[in-house]
């Protein structure tokens, strides 16, 4: 296949299909800002001077012991000399106009193939930061052979206060036996915009866990598409959202139980203070025949502020008979009583609730599946709680 | 040290003290008793801030500084604390955690430095073994399934470890068995020192078998309808509470 090379007139096109909120599955998240940065840049010319990115770089890859690859603004960094990784030109353009600008502006796709049993996580670093406004997409396709076992870190981040949005496809494919576990962080700049798909199809008697960190960004749209189409097959996910003022993070779930036995759980949980905007729709369809699926999804909100805005949305399809399947979404604030309790043992207020929303974000931090990523999350995601907490001061007034 | 005078409040439209006065000086122990509903557990609360009590008309001053004017943390600090009825459950804030960040608020209050991590971890579980608590405890989240006891002994190494100056316990002894009971005395009399109060709020009198108090009131629609020494608990183990309702409204 030979890249595809399209007219500024296709470009501008792809951009004005990309989802309007008249769309149902983007009621909540409205892309203009992405559309308008898109058709500034198409007019720019599609070019603009990148930032020095190597502290960055250096600060995030130093922190974890993986086996990097540094994709930035879009290009891949150095020669890739991993095993199983190669350089992709074309990435496939299936449906969604997403997708489409995604194939058609893509400079450098990635793969991997993991075979055997890896010992080291291999880590890839999407990374964007540009002088003027800019427009960056990311292919990643991750292929887990049968039996293969791994661990895969997906860390999105980004610098600077220009107009910067990125469009990224993760796609996963784990091979029969296999056993994938996948970290998934973003960590943008406060001013930029993402949208991200992940599909993952999940072979026979395979086991894929996931967990996703939302932790920057002004405007963040998650799609996150699990394809059980053999038996046996054994799927997690969480995913945790931390959202301050004039922040946008929405995460779509779709998990398709094709054929049974198999199960799928998800918990997501969410933190949100000031004015900000978060939205969980898990969808999740047990289609006929798909006897012996159980699937369990959850959503837990933690609302520090008045202003703060949850659309939670749990949607189950079920057309199979022996089936087992739960859904629970809660809502909610500081517990008084706790909170209280903390504050008569000397505990200020603002201390209380960094411990209470801690405590919250704690599991999920625990049960995150990459043991060797375990203490730089964790103090990640300390790092930008006390952030959230700081975003709204009305909070602990 | 603790002087209440007159105090009212209400939660939402009823009111539940009604012109309360007490005096509570350094070196005693009171035990204030009453019927359920009396309003025992109210006083405790208010005494500790809790912000659901709205203080109509009164003064609580507290070595004194106007108590009413602090918030929760702030009365924390100054060396008052509350033993809870029913502590909370918080599933994930780590014990030592939380007991470590406690005595550091109150330490900086007084402007001293943070406490030696190893110390510290030293002297809770010292404390721990004295209260009869296993120091694995240290590491579980905060009375995360605790049975009622355990609560109740973590209440007491938290008061131990915090020294506080007045330490109001709000019917501690409910729900004990005598080995826990004896447990929890034991830490309440270690405490007893001449610089320090101790307020036992109580229904029954058998935790003042244990911890000798030096006065005891009865609450009864929320004001002290009588105040005597040690013998008024005996008495009203023997004639009930309606007996001291009666006679106050007598």
């Amino acid at each position: 296949m030979s890249r595809q090379q399209h007219s500024i007139d296709e470009l501008r096109d792809i951009v004005n299909r990309l989802p309007t909120t008249r769309n149902e599955d983007w009621k909540y998240t409205d892309l203009a800002t992405a559309r308008d940065i898109s058709s500034r840049w198409l007019a720019a010319g599609r070019e603009t001077l990148p930032l020095q990115l190597r502290d960055e770089v250096e600060a995030i890859t130093g922190a974890v012991d993986a086996n990097w690859i540094v994709i930035a603004n879009g290009e891949l960094q150095d020669p890739v000399d991993i095993e199983g990784a190669s350089r992709l030109e074309v990435a496939p353009s299936p449906g969604s106009a997403l997708a489409e600008l995604n194939a058609a502006l893509l400079k450098d796709g990635l793969r991997l193939h993991v075979d055997g049993e890896l010992d080291r996580p291999i880590g890839i670093l999407l990374i964007d930061g540009t002088e003027d406004t800019s427009v960056t997409q990311a292919y990643v396709e991750i292929e887990f052979a049968p039996g293969a076992s791994g661990e895969i870190i997906e860390y999105h981040a980004s610098k600077g206060n220009a107009d910067q949005y990125a469009n990224t496809i993760v796609s996963v494919a784990v091979g029969d036996a296999a056993s994938a576990r996948h970290l998934r962080v973003q960590n943008r700049a406060a001013a930029h915009i993402q949208t991200g798909r992940t599909s993952v199809s999940v072979g026979r008697d395979s086991v894929y866990t996931m967990s996703g960190f939302d932790l920057g960004g002004s405007l963040v749209r998650n799609d996150i598409i699990i394809d059980l189409s053999a038996p046996g097959a054994d799927v997690s996910f969480d995913g945790l959202y931390l959202a301050g003022e004039g922040q946008h993070i929405d995460n779509h779930t779709r998990v398709d139980h094709r054929v049974g036995p198999a199960q799928s759980r998800q918990e997501y949980r969410g933190i949100l203070n000031g004015k900000c905007r978060c939205v969980w729709n898990g969808k999740a369809i047990v289609h006929e025949g798909a006897d012996g699926t159980d699937a369990d999804q959850a959503n837990h909100n933690l609302l520090l502020s008045e202003k703060a805005e949850i659309d939670a949305k749990p949607e189950l399809e079920i057309y199979a008979d022996d089936v087992k399947c739960s859904h629970g979404t809660t809502v909610g604030q500081l517990d008084e009583a706790s909170l209280f309790y903390l504050r008569t043992r000397g505990l200020d207020k603002r201390h209380a609730t960094q411990v209470l929303t801690h405590a919250f974000a704690a599991d999920l931090v625990a049960r995150m599946p990459i043991e060797a990523a375990k203490d730089a999350l964790s103090s990640v995601v300390e790092q930008r709680l006390a952030e959230l907490l700081d975003s709204d001061p009305e909070a602990f007034s | 040290m603790l002087e209440i005078n007159n105090l009212h409040c209400r939660i939402g439209e009823s009111e539940i003290l009604r012109g309360l006065s007490l005096s509570v000086n350094a070196g005693e122990v009171h035990a204030i008793m009453g019927p359920n509903g009396s309003g025992k557990s109210t006083l405790a609360q208010v005494v500790a801030g809790h912000q659901d009590y709205e203080v109509t008309a009164g003064t609580v001053t507290f070595e004194g500084k106007d108590l009413l004017e602090l918030d929760p943390e702030e009365r924390a600090r100054e060396g008052l604390f509350l033993g809870f009825q029913y502590p909370v459950e918080i599933p994930g804030v780590n014990n030592a955690y939380l007991l470590k960040a406690a005595v550091n608020a109150k330490r900086k209050h007084e402007g001293l430095g943070e406490v030696d991590a190893f110390e510290f971890l030293k002297l809770a579980r010292e404390k721990m073994t004295a209260l009869g608590m296993d120091p694995k405890f240290l590491n579980r989240g905060v009375n995360e399934g605790f049975s009622g006891g355990e609560k109740k002994r973590n209440e007491i190494l938290q008061m131990a470890m915090l020294e506080p100056t007045l330490a109001i316990l709000d019917e501690t002894d409910s729900g004990l068995d005598i080995d826990a009971l004896k447990a929890v005395a034991e830490g309440v009399n270690a405490l007893r020192s001449p610089e320090r109060a101790i307020v036992l709020v109580t229904h029954y009198q058998r935790l003042l078998d244990y911890v000798q108090p030096d006065f005891v009131h009865v609450l009864s629609e929320g004001k002290i309808a009588r105040s005597g020494d040690k013998s008024l608990a005996l008495e009203l183990e023997e004639r009930g509470y309606d007996w001291v309702r009666e006679a106050a409204n007598a």
